[in-house]
């Protein structure tokens, strides 16, 4: 776990078996280090344009990516990613939306908003953490983003 | 509106038939009362001329008594006789003056002779034109009259003679002769004609022949029938040339007779009068009739029309449609209906509208129900789903060092069924899926679509010996990938159950079933009892051990729903052990 200020992932994700497989495929390719999870959207846009009264808030930090699942208590996923993509600040911070939905209105609706990717979560762990750190050494590693 | 040809309609018919009929009565109605009139008027008309005969007959037979009965009194007188017999001056005054008190100064066509017996005329009143030639005396001709004769070509004449005879022994010393003569002239005629009627021709002559006079000139002898007659006062009709109808008489005692006569067109002009006048009210008649007709008609074809036009307009949908047809007859008790029923018409449609709304609202209801169903099934049972498989795997990877065999195994048990559950609810989530989505109908190259299928297959298969024949297929219209999905899952199927096959064989073909195309995908795999055909297509039916063929049981649950979505049928032919052919139909492309 890490503080804000050295956030490269940001993991908004409810479920804390999920949030801890997708740890622990993260570890696997020593990509955990910089990883901060929200549990719930109203963390998530906290962290983002909160009052600081949860801590989260240190104008400046900009993770790397954002694994955004769709279903979240109080906020949920699409919500949080409209508000993001709204604001100069945070709109070119890529966002993978990591979640169980196969549904097509809302993979659509993702894309529309602006979700830099869409992946459904595989129920079959070999599988899930594959896809985990795939996406993690994709864009911390392989993406280029903007100075 | 479809407009009725006018020859059709019941405006034109109804008069029409009416005419038809009015003008057939009064035409029969007409002929019959012709025909009486006419039979009328001939009865009169024959009537008249007997009773003319008959008084005619009367008068003369009157006027031939008189005479007989003064020539009678003249031959008796004593004078007279001795005139006769002895002649001399004073006998000659004594006889002129008897003749004188029969045939008067002013009477012209008298004449009267005094003949003795041997045939020389002692005296003579008279015009002598009129002077006779009588036959020789015959006791008997005393008082007949005799047949006319005509004397200088004119005349016409007729005598009765009295014989004079002696006193004491009463042999005959000589007779009386009274001459008359019939006044032959356009004025006789027309005075005795007057005295008939004016229009009816009185014809004299000789019963036994000419001559004949018609009272203005001579004319020839009537015609034989008439002159077959009884010495009697009976009279005879008899129509003569078709244009006269008379009667004829003698009269009684004389060789004399009598006919009257009236020309047929004169007895029928009344007739043909009636005919003019009834025609002309016949064809009143017949012209109110036919407006009468037409004007019924009209009454009953106007709210007809407006009825026909409402309906007309009710089904081509505009529903508020009412005819105005007041009254209490059928036609208003019709148009009474007929609102009533535009009315429940109207009503029932927007009850059923309002139940279409009702039932789409209540079926979208449904439908977001079932979406937000399949989204919980397809997020929330997949978490734990999850978290079971990857801890179980975490388990395996971190601790499997401290694990007996035995619970290795169990944790396998537990990866190899939480993955199965995974596929499950994919496979049961895309099946849902394909129930809501809309079809996106499109002509779809079957051909094309089944090569890209193929080749997929092929890459999954590897390195098995798999033959896969495509025969030429005719297009379809369809979603495509729906049709996509529905083709990949048969042949996935195919090349599953031929995997103990070397090689395994999978030919795609279509049959030409007329109006649709028949496709079908065949293989030499392992086939399934046909007696449990019919449980193929169920979701979740297999009809092999999971650890013989794996599978969910919903791939040909997705063939059928798609190809049934799509209008077609799906049927499947197999034996165990023998291989298995998949049909299904679809509309051709041709179709829509």
């Amino acid at each position: 776990m890490t503080q804000p200020h050295e956030v490269e992932i940001l993991l908004v994700e409810d479920n804390p078996s999920d949030a801890e497989l997708t740890l622990r495929a993260l570890k696997q390719r020593n990509l955990a280090n910089q990883v901060f999870v929200c549990h719930d959207g109203a963390e998530a846009l906290d962290f983002f344009f909160g009052d600081g009264s949860h801590g989260l808030r240190e104008i400046g930090v900009v993770p790397k990516v954002i694994l955004l699942d769709l279903k979240l208590p109080k906020v949920d996923g699409l919500e949080v990613l409209r508000r993001l993509k709204e604001e100069a600040r945070t709109k070119s911070i890529p966002v993978v939306v990591l979640t169980s939905s196969r549904e097509e209105p809302d993979i659509a609706r993702a894309y529309r908003l602006g979700a830099n990717s869409y992946i459904v979560k595989p129920v079959d762990f070999e599988a899930f953490a594959r896809a985990v750190s795939d996406v993690g050494l994709y864009w911390l590693l392989l993406n280029h983003p903007p100075r | 509106m479809t407009q009725l040809p006018w020859n059709w309609s019941i405006e034109r018919k109804l008069p029409v038939f009416f005419s038809t009929l009015l003008l057939a009565v009064v035409l029969v109605m007409l002929g019959a009362a012709y025909q009486q009139v006419r039979t009328a008027a001939l009865s009169f008309a024959s009537e008249r001329v007997k009773r003319s005969t008959k008084e005619w007959v009367n008068a003369s037979l009157r006027s031939t008594a008189q005479q007989r009965s003064q020539l009678a009194t003249l031959v008796a007188d004593p004078g007279v006789r001795d005139f006769v017999a002895s002649g001399g001056k004073r006998g000659r005054d004594w006889a002129l003056a008897a003749l004188r008190r029969i045939a008067p100064d002013n009477t012209p066509n008298v004449a009267m002779e005094v003949w003795d017996s041997d045939g020389r005329r002692l005296l003579l009143r008279g015009d002598s034109v009129f002077a006779s030639d009588p036959a020789p005396l015959a006791a008997s001709d005393s008082g007949t009259v005799s047949p006319y004769r005509v004397q200088h070509d004119t005349l016409i004449l007729s005598d009765m003679q009295a014989v004079v005879r002696r006193a004491t022994e009463g042999a005959a010393i000589g007779r009386v002769v009274v001459v008359r003569r019939l006044n032959v002239s356009a004025l006789a005629r027309q005075t005795l004609t007057g005295i008939s009627g004016g229009d009816m021709s009185l014809l004299i002559g000789n019963v036994d022949g000419d001559p004949w006079t018609d009272l203005e000139k001579i004319i020839p002898g009537p015609p034989a029938e008439a002159r077959v007659l009884h010495d009697s006062l009976t009279t005879v009709s008899y129509e003569r040339g078709d244009a006269k109808i008379g009667a004829a008489a003698r009269i009684p005692g004389t060789p004399i007779m009598f006919i009257s006569e009236l020309p047929l067109r004169q007895v029928f002009a009344p007739s043909r009068v009636y005919l003019r006048r009834m025609s002309l009210i016949a064809a009143m008649i017949v012209l109110v009739g036919a407006l009468g007709a037409w004007w019924v008609s009209r009454r009953i074809t106007n709210p007809l029309r407006r009825i026909t036009t409402a309906a007309a307009a009710i089904a081509s949908g505009d529903l508020g449609q009412h005819v105005d047809v007041p009254g209490t007859d059928e036609l208003g008790q019709l148009g009474r209906s007929f609102n009533i029923m535009a009315t429940e018409v109207q009503r029932a449609r927007s009850d059923l509208e309002n139940q279409v709304v009702e039932r789409t609202k209540a079926l979208r209801e449904t439908n977001a129900e079932l979406e937000a169903f399949s989204y919980s099934v397809s997020h929330d049972l997949r978490a734990p789903l999850r978290a079971i498989h990857g801890f179980a795997r975490i388990l395996l990877e971190d601790h499997g060092t401290e694990l007996q065999p035995e619970a290795k195994r169990v944790l396998g048990v537990i990866d190899e069924n939480t993955r199965r559950m995974g596929q499950l609810i994919d496979d049961l989530l895309s099946f849902s899926r394909l129930g809501r989505k809309e079809l996106e109908t499109a002509r779809v190259d079957m051909a094309e679509l089944v090569r890209g299928v193929v080749e997929e297959v092929r890459r999954h298969a590897g390195d098995r010996p798999l033959e896969i024949t495509v025969s030429s297929l005719p297009p379809a219209r369809g979603d495509r990938n729906m049709l996509r999905q529905a083709v990949m899952n048969l042949l996935d199927n195919a090349a599953k159950f031929t995997r103990k096959r070397a090689p395994g064989r999978i030919e795609v073909g279509h049959q030409d079933n007329g109006a649709e195309a028949v496709y079908y995908v065949k293989d030499n795999g392992a086939g399934f009892d046909p007696r449990y055909a019919t449980k193929l297509f169920g979701v979740f039916q297999r009809l092999h051990r999971a650890d013989e063929f794996e599978g969910t049981g919903v791939g040909l649950a997705i063939v059928q729903r798609v190809v049934s979505r799509h209008g077609g049928r799906v049927w499947a032919e197999g034996k165990l052990d023998a291989g298995a052919t998949f049909y299904f139909t679809l509309p051709g492309a041709s179709d829509a």
